[in-house]
């Protein structure tokens, strides 16, 4: 219509002919098969069990800010794993194409992809590992953990949380779609300008990472508007803003920068959609358009973003490290003065993201300073930690296994961060992949402190404990895949290797590319014993039940309420006494939660407009991927009515009535009473 | 025999590391053996930094290990669980960060100016003494790339001819997305960007090969867009420039607009033109900013066995 298009299109289909399905790929078709007979298994066993009306009822149109939680670490995981085979994927081809002797299968001159399509695996890893798997694991932890540290019985606003994830959720299924539909943007998962351009990126790839991205940032501002308000509005009586638990103040941080920093995500977006779909020149390289616009708008989302990730991997390492250190967090102020100097300085970096655009020497200083100050509030952690681990009783327990992980990959991760801020340095291997391997240093850490915070809050969310013993075995298979991959990484990174190649023209690279194998073989069996793990947890389940206090230790108000959590949360909403309120109140023994007459429970209704909504969003975004106007035309309009008819309903609470509380309550002190065995 | 055992234990893990590092540190890593000027400041500052980084780093992490094992429970440390605040160690966690930071700040900000690639302290420093640089246009297109020595009137395609001891002042752009220049042993990176010129500057110490390549994706032929680095003696300069200028293919702005054209250098069709019509470069930034685009088809970006066979039998035919 406005642009020049490569390849045909029509009005009733757009873009779209079976062209588009990309049955000639023996990799993808492999893909196809796996995909179906899952959801194949997965359908047919919902059908089995009539679990259809129970999921309905209980999880697609659940408002309750714990189950939508669990949904969020679900999706997280799932696309975990899809990130994972992705980067088995990138570590293979690398390893066997490697010189010009190399051999190549299934058409690819060396390795067995070619460059377009390892293209889309690494575009793919990068964009589903950060906002589908890191950002829905955090916030689906956040938003279990938030409302019970505060003494909160659900979210400010629980239909809008519901509506974020299923706006992700349908996020996440577009990318998961681009594999058997057409096909996925193949520059790298933040975008290079004006190579996502028409003329350059012609396919639809492009367009399926935008929309999705899109769709995730409206999702992730919506559930970090509603964190905000639930931290802000919703903190139960007598917790003042020092009494806060420390993961709450780094959910507070976090969210603040989401909420800033997202619409310039989107605007970035929105700016390259009217490029590649009104012809407009934003980003252009001629016609007065300015390709480092986008770079700047985007790492202006880009950096608060990395910050957005770590600030609650930092504050679970916090839950965690006092709890098995049996101690107080130390410097409880300054964790909290931290966390807020990391959330400013973030806003004052991106610049290093584009050191070697030629930038005066004086900026490039400038920046090259501000980065290096996000390692004070950062150094200032880590000290704190070894502090309250000083003095303490320590237990190496899985959840402290993992955060101290945490904590040393942060050390390397750290000092690899102050050298990329060394901006000479950074000249040298800017876009090589000792930048990759120091940021996977920075995600692993968050992966352990989620794979920690999980072991941690589990018992809470379901009532039972995880099992050790393949845990322990998963942790240290983590723990050397990591060390195997990363550390040939590095040396690659002083070799001078650049990233995204599909074929390594330096043959002296090809030791450490297999080293790097070596380590992947480790993940791989350390994937095994995930499965086991989570296989003989499910099954002992009833044997590892557990009471409101499973750590002994805990310190803060979830761990006063049953476990698993009842729907309304507390039964009585908590007065706070003091910082650390639970650890507070098992001193002056007062560690029951009293008898006192049940009261009805004010709660929200559960509702099935966000799941609605997620669909036609879902069928908006395909249609504008390929551009079939009539389809997008329709479900823009339906949108706009759902959401204005949804305004009229007034039906949008219940209550719990006292009686109900009541019978929840004595069940959950008879299951104590009188554990099952078996 | 416990600490033979562990310190076996470690020798059998370290290793393959060892063996890897001893093996190829001949000519694999390239940061690790810089042969430039440039390259060199930079590895001085490089070790400065991580020097300084693990003054703080490694008591860090010692402190760690001995925090976690001598308070582990049952391991009979002192506990005091109420202990959660020391304004004396709450002035060591911040100082030592802050001081470490101002330190390498300044480090930062001299070698920035150092190595700024427009003017180069390094080089600017030496004045007439490092001699009279030569002058090189660079100009990335899909995927090759072209080094014009605009006074020679010369140009060669993916290999780079330059004096040893000589500063080489180099132009940068490219014809349609950004790339990014580095050799590795010479110089660090620098966007080539289209519509745009940037600006780079090396002197390379010895002769010898040294690889070059771009580093910022710019699409399927990335992989195969490394150039080769001669750097030979002034009178081998001289004897090449004489050579190539009597080469028979010229460059005119009307070739230039069919060599921009997409190619996968896969093959690594190196060629020179003995004639180059002036101020191509300039020519380039010009067209671009007006709005020029060479259109990547959608065969190179969706099925690239299809097109790889079609270019081979293009370059049997004799077109580039």
């Amino acid at each position: 219509m406005f642009v020049h298009l490569q390849g045909p299109w029509n009005p009733v289909w757009g873009r779209l002919s079976l062209q588009a399905i990309p049955y000639q790929n023996p990799i993808l078709v492999g893909t196809f098969l796996f995909a179906m007979i899952a959801a194949l298994a997965i359908v047919g066993a919902v059908f089995y069990f009539r679990a259809g009306p129970y999921l309905w009822r209980e999880w697609f149109t659940t408002v309750d800010h714990k189950k939508i939680g669990v949904m969020y670490c679900l999706l997280g995981l799932v696309m975990l794993f899809r990130g994972f085979i992705d980067a088995l994927m990138i570590r293979s081809q690398q390893a066997m194409a490697v010189g010009p002797h190399s051999p190549g299968y299934l058409g690819a001159l060396h390795g067995y992809l070619t460059p377009f399509h390892i293209g889309q695996v690494y575009t793919a890893h990068g964009l589903i590992m950060v906002v589908f798997a890191a950002t829905p694991l955090l916030v689906g932890i956040m938003n279990i953990v938030v409302p019970l540290q505060i003494g909160a019985r659900d979210m400010a606003y629980p239909y809008l949380n519901a509506l974020g994830f299923w706006l992700t959720a349908a996020a996440a299924a577009l990318v998961m779609l681009s594999l058997f539909v057409g096909n996925f943007a193949h520059g790298g998962w933040y975008g290079f300008l004006p190579y996502f351009e028409l003329p350059y990126s012609p396919g639809v790839g492009v367009d399926y990472w935008m929309w999705a991205f899109q769709l995730s940032a409206i999702g992730t501002t919506m559930g970090s508007i509603n964190l905000i308000a639930t931290i802000v509005k919703m903190r139960a009586p007598g917790m003042t803003w020092m009494r806060m638990p420390i993961f709450t103040w780094a959910s507070l941080s976090t969210n603040l920068i989401a909420l800033t920093s997202f619409p310039v995500l989107m605007v970035s977006l929105a700016l390259l959609g009217l490029d590649r779909y009104f012809g407009t020149h934003f980003y252009t390289a001629g016609q007065g358009g300015n390709l480092m616009l986008y770079n700047d708008l985007f790492w202006v989302w880009g950096h608060p973003e990395v910050y957005f990730l770590i600030l609650p991997a930092f504050g679970m390492m916090s839950e965690i490290i006092p709890t098995f250190s049996e101690k107080t967090l130390f410097g409880y102020a300054t964790m909290v003065v931290a966390s807020f100097a990391i959330g400013g300085v973030s806003w004052g970096v991106w610049l290093h993201h584009f050191f070697t655009m030629a930038a005066e020497p004086s900026v490039n200083s400038f920046y090259s300073v501000t980065t290096m100050l996000v390692g004070i509030p950062t150094g200032v952690k880590v000290f704190n930690w070894i502090f309250t681990m000083y003095r303490g009783r320590v237990r190496f327990e899985l959840p402290m296994l993992w955060a101290l992980l945490a904590l040393f990959l942060l050390l390397v991760g750290g000092m690899t961060g102050m050298m990329n801020a060394f901006a000479a340095s950074d000249y040298m291997w800017h876009n090589g992949v000792f930048v990759v391997a120091h940021f996977h240093m920075m995600v692993l850490l968050i992966a352990s402190s989620i794979f920690g915070a999980v072991e941690y809050w589990f018992p809470k969310v379901f009532g039972f404990k995880l099992e050790q013993r393949w845990g322990k075995w998963f942790f240290w298979f983590m723990v050397l895949g990591t060390a195997w991959v990363f550390v040939p990484m590095f040396i690659l990174g002083f070799a001078g290797m650049t990233r995204r190649l599909d074929y390594v023209p330096v043959t002296q690279w090809a030791p450490y590319l297999r080293v790097m194998l070596v380590g992947m073989a480790f993940y791989v069996v350390a994937l095994g014993f995930f499965v086991a793990h989570l296989y003989v947890s499910l099954r002992d389940r009833m044997k590892n039940r557990v009471g409101a206090d499973p750590w002994g230790t805990t310190r803060n108000l979830e761990w006063m309420t049953h476990s698993p959590v009842p729907a309304y949360n507390f039964a009585f909403i908590p007065r706070v006494h003091a910082r650390d309120e639970w650890a507070w109140r098992k001193e002056h023994g007062m560690a029951n939660l009293g008898n006192e007459s049940f009261e009805d429970i004010h709660m929200p209704r559960n509702t099935g407009v966000p799941v609605l909504l997620g669909a036609l969003s879902f069928a908006l975004c395909f249609a504008l991927v390929w551009r079939i106007w009539w389809l997008a035309a329709a479900c823009l309009g339906l949108v706009v009515l759902v959401i204005i008819l949804r305004s009229f309903a007034r039906k949008t609470d219940e209550v719990i009535p006292a009686t109900t509380v009541a019978g929840v309550e004595r069940a959950a002190q008879d299951a104590l009473a009188s554990p099952a065995r078996g | 025999m416990s600490k033979r055992g562990i310190k076996g234990a470690l020798k059998a893990l370290c290793a393959p590391l060892l063996l890897m590092l001893s093996g190829c540190s001949k000519s694999g890593l390239f940061l690790l053996e810089p042969k430039g000027l440039i390259s060199q400041v930079t590895y001085h500052y490089f070790n400065l930094d991580v020097g300084i980084m693990l003054l703080i780093i490694i008591p860090t992490a010692l402190l760690a290990i001995w925090a976690m094992w001598r308070y582990r429970k049952g391991g009979g440390g002192d506990y005091r669980p109420e202990w959660s605040h020391s304004y004396l160690i709450e002035a060591i966690v911040w100082g030592i960060p802050l001081i470490t930071v101002g330190v390498l700040s300044y480090l930062s900000i001299k070698a920035i100016y150092q190595v700024n690639p427009y003017n180069p302290g390094a080089i600017s420093s030496k004045g007439t003494a490092a001699g009279k640089p030569l002058d090189v246009d660079v100009i990335a297109t899909d995927w090759r790339w072209l080094f014009i020595y605009p006074k020679q009137k010369i140009a060669s395609v993916d290999r780079l001819v330059i004096p040893a001891g000589v500063p080489v002042r180099f132009r940068l752009t490219s014809t349609s997305v950004v790339n990014d220049f580095i050799i590795p042993q010479l110089v660090g990176m620098i966007d080539v960007m289209p519509g745009m010129r940037t600006k780079q500057a090396l002197v390379a110490d010895k002769t010898g090969q040294y690889v070059g390549y771009s580093a910022d994706y710019s699409g399927a032929g990335l992989s195969w867009m490394n150039f080769e680095t001669k750097a030979v003696t002034k009178a081998q300069f001289a004897a090449w420039v004489k050579k190539t200028q009597a080469a028979p293919q010229t460059m005119t702005y009307a070739d230039f607009n069919r060599f921009a054209k997409p190619y996968l250098a896969v093959h690594h069709h190196r060629m020179v033109f003995g004639r180059v019509q002036s101020g191509l470069l300039d020519y380039v930034v010009r067209e671009v900013m007006s709005g020029k685009v060479w259109r990547t088809p959608m065969a190179m970006t969706e099925n690239m066995v299809r097109y790889m066979k079609k270019q081979q039998a293009n370059v049997k035919a004799g077109e580039y």
